[in-house]
């Protein structure tokens, strides 16, 4: 009996260790080596866009990392709009968006040599 | 000299009219943006973005977007809809100083 519990219980927690996993989905080493495209804008504190509106662009270090899927999805389909982030979404792979959102989803650079 | 003195004072008055009330927008945040941001903006769940530390233009952009409708969120666009250009100030002052958001290359 107890045996079968702890074998059931081991089952569980692998469960929730892989749903937990993909619930956050990406590789932020991954995501560091793929946010090249990012970095011109997002990689420069204060940066702002310059039409056709005026604003700084979001900060993104330390997002949910479901939250900015979503954004970069929204990009994407063309719910949300954004002439640069549109062309850069359309590109994406689910796997890249998620990569990228587990990069930015910590708030500290993933290596020493992130800068 | 005199006309000096006055047109400091208008401008003086006019810029302490467009300041931002940290008070009156953390008192807001309480009312209507916590439930989902959290009191301090950093969101409990990613079904909400973390807005504490994010810039605050970028916050007024997104608010006068959900007011326009030109970004749609059905829960956004209800609570931006009665807010005023001074309440979107305050209220992004207030969440843009709280800890939270970092700029990250």
């Amino acid at each position: 009996m107890n045996r079968k519990c702890t074998l059931l219980l081991a089952v569980l927690a692998a469960a929730f260790a892989v749903s937990a996993s993909a619930a956050e989905g990406g590789d932020a080493q991954a995501g560091q080596s793929k946010a090249a495209m990012c970095q011109g804008c997002h990689g420069i504190d204060g940066y702002r866009m310059a039409y056709p509106e005026v604003y700084r662009v979001p900060r993104l270090g330390g997002q949910h990392p479901a939250y900015l899927v979503k954004a970069l999805q929204a990009y994407k389909g063309g719910a949300r709009s954004n002439a640069t982030m549109r062309a850069i979404a359309a590109h994406l792979s689910d796997k890249d968006m998620a990569d990228l959102a587990a990069y930015y989803g910590t708030a500290s650079t993933v290596t020493a040599t992130a800068k | 000299m005199k006309r000096t003195t006055i047109a400091i004072c208008v401008l003086a008055a006019g810029f302490a009219a467009n300041a931002a009330d940290m008070e009156a927008g953390k008192k807001k945040a309480a009312e209507i943006c916590a439930a989902c941001h959290g009191p301090d903006g950093n969101s409990a769940t990613a079904d909400f973005p973390r807005i504490a530390g994010q810039h605050p233009d970028y916050l007024a952009k997104a608010l006068r977007d959900y007011k326009t409708g030109a970004r749609k969120d059905p829960v956004m666009s209800g609570f931006a809809a009665p807010l005023t250009r001074q309440d979107i100030e305050n209220l992004t002052a207030y969440f843009s100083a709280q800890p939270g958001l970092k700029h990250k290359y």
